[in-house]
């Protein structure tokens, strides 16, 4: 094993378990001020250090330092104490180990060796993300049964009730796609959706499998328990359903997981319909070959973007009402200027990239870096896709619930599959 | 004589409601305008910058309460207990005592409210029959640490000041 493989593993790892984490707060930052403009209101903007806000990024801080500091209570109603200490534990781990098989960029090439950029280099591929998340609902129920209070019973009944009727059409909507792609393998079915349909379309899935897609969406909004199917948490009906028991830092784990679980079914939706890591109409073997136009392109392209951001800044960071010697302007101008050296950095970046050796290694690290980029600003944008389905539509009615899933998702979910399998040994 | 009928045509029945996706984009369209719009220019967001800025407060709306003065800065209440006895939330106390100076025969020594108790209906205020006690400060946030400080003496009933010009609190209906 040289330096380069100990240093591949480690970047990997690093990524699949950190980059989750990291979302979480980019997630709750994105729900909050989102939920805030999408019902006119502002969201949280007040909290600060030193008069900085970041956007309300700083809102995230305090609100760990509160739960971190919270009296954490067990109630002594509570029998089995393990299994509610182990019931949070069980949602977190399985929402970030999910993650370790999702590739986030495609197999680089690098010394005659080939890396497979994925946390946990399995064949396993999807098998093991649908294992992992149908575990984690034994996470809600153990917490919802182990809290010894009817609401947690509730809700930790329905969730087991709501999990075993999406997870078949889930499973169903998977298997037309497997019919499509021909394999479990996550990377290659990203791989496979390099490729352009006629010419001038990317084969993604949301192309090839359209209702496979809706019916997959729906199932992934249920999974994660996510409205409108937060019906285990219903507050409206059940105070807080599964975790009515929790506090502190007990809850703030359950909070996390259902954020890292939310960024790792947006990372599932990428990869299966979304071409994953691809870059639209840019297949892997392009980019590598045209790497120095590509790079010349975003170096003109980045400040351009950055000069009408900073623009946007400049607007958006103002108080609203008269104060002298705004502080928000100053605050606004130092963010323009840490965005402006994030540029001049990726400039630098990007010129490496044009003055190194044409489809030589640093060609390869540029395009792997550019598909994680790619990847990652898909998935915030399936997130913001949750988001904006939360704050749009009201929770479903239990039996309603049942019903959709049941009577439509399953029986659509199956007609997907044998029109699906007719087209693909008709056309084979 | 029936009452009127009017029958309301029920929603969701027609295909194309059943479908919940053609709908559920409609929505989702609706809802991204508004972010949209708030995202381009967050001065349009319908949100008053408060403590900055503060809400105007109206003539007639009920606020914390103060007890009137004459011109000479006498108190104008005679300890009728009008108030106290109309109060539905029992939150004033007054302890009458002699009156020296001649006006009237009472006045209060001393006229507590609790602010926790009161539940500002105004009826003190109606029931009053010298206009000696009035809920036109224009305050409308009470902070207080410990329980105590939201009990009013006469002292701070007296140091209030009224919000608002005499001939507009006269026009707002008192």
């Amino acid at each position: 094993m040289s330096a380069l493989d100990i240093l591949m593993v480690v970047v990997r790892v690093a990524f699949s378990a950190f980059i989750p984490l990291c979302f979480i707060a980019v997630c709750v930052w994105m729900e909050r001020r989102g939920a805030g403009f999408f019902q006119d209101r502002s969201g949280p903007n007040r909290a600060n250090i030193f008069g900085f806000r970041a956007a309300g990024l700083v809102q995230n801080l305090a609100d760990a330092a509160k739960l971190i500091f919270k009296e954490d209570v067990t109630s002594g109603h509570i029998k089995h104490k393990f299994y509610f200490v182990l019931a949070p534990l069980i949602v977190f781990f399985t929402a970030v180990v999910s993650f370790a098989v999702v590739p986030f960029a495609d197999t680089l090439v690098l010394g005659g060796k080939s890396y497979l950029m994925q946390g946990i280099p399995l064949d396993l591929g999807i098998l093991w993300f649908l294992s992992f998340v149908g575990f984690s609902v034994y996470g809600i129920i153990l917490a919802g049964w182990s809290s010894t209070n009817k609401y947690g019973v509730l809700g930790g009944l329905r969730s087991a009730a709501q999990v075993i009727s999406y997870e078949i059409p889930m499973g169903l909507a998977i298997v037309s796609l497997l019919v499509v792609y021909g394999t479990i393998h996550l990377n290659e079915i990203a791989q496979f959706q390099g490729q352009l349909l006629f010419g001038f379309i990317p084969m993604w899935g949301a192309v090839l499998q359209p209702l496979g897609m809706v019916i997959f969406i729906v199932a992934a909004f249920a999974e994660t328990n996510r409205t409108p199917f937060d019906l285990a948490e219903g507050e409206s009906e059940l105070v807080a359903g599964f975790h009515v028991e929790y506090s502190a830092m007990k809850f703030a784990v359950f909070f996390m997981g259902e954020y890292v679980a939310l960024f790792v079914s947006s990372a599932m939706i990428v990869t299966l319909f979304f071409g994953g890591y691809q870059v639209p109409f840019l297949s892997t073997a392009t980019l590598i070959n045209n790497a120095k136009p590509v790079a010349f392109l975003l170096m003109i392209a980045v400040p351009v973007a950055m000069h009408y951001f900073a623009g946007w800044i400049r607007r958006s960071n103002v108080s609203h009402y008269p104060r002298e010697n705004d502080p928000r302007v100053f605050e606004a101008e130092i963010y323009i200027k840490c965005f402006w050296g994030l540029v001049i950095f990726l400039e630098v970046v990007l010129l490496l990239i044009l003055f190194a050796d044409k489809g030589g290694p640093a060609a390869h690290i540029f395009v792997m870096l550019l598909q994680m980029a790619t990847f990652l600003v898909k998935i915030t944008m399936m997130i913001f896709v949750y988001i904006w389905v939360r704050w749009t539509l009201p929770r479903f009615r239990y039996d309603q619930l049942q019903r959709l899933g049941w009577q439509t998702l399953l029986p659509l979910a199956l007609l997907n599959i044998f029109v699906t399998s007719a087209v693909v040994v008709a056309l084979s | 004589m029936g009452a009127t009928v009017k029958t309301l045509p029920r929603k969701g029945a027609s295909l194309k409601e059943r479908l919940y996706l053609i709908e559920i984009v409609k929505g989702m369209a609706t809802t991204f305008g508004h972010f949209f719009r708030n995202l381009l220019d967050n001065r349009r967001l319908y949100v008053r910058h408060y403590p900055e800025v503060q809400p105007e407060i109206p003539v007639r709306w009920r606020g914390r309460h103060r007890l009137t003065t004459h011109e000479d800065g006498s108190v104008k209440c005679v300890a009728c207990f009008m108030c106290q006895t109309n109060c539905p939330a029992n939150c004033i106390q007054i302890t009458a005592g002699e009156r020296l100076d001649g006006r009237t025969e009472k006045m209060p020594v001393k006229f507590t409210i609790d602010l926790l108790e009161c539940i500002y209906c105004g009826y003190c205020v109606e029931a009053c029959p010298l206009d000696a006690i009035r809920m036109d400060t224009g305050i409308f946030s009470v902070t207080g640490d410990k329980r105590s400080s939201f009990v009013l003496e006469l002292s701070d009933l007296l140091a209030s000041k009224g919000a608002f010009a005499e001939e507009d609190y006269k026009k707002g209906g008192a």
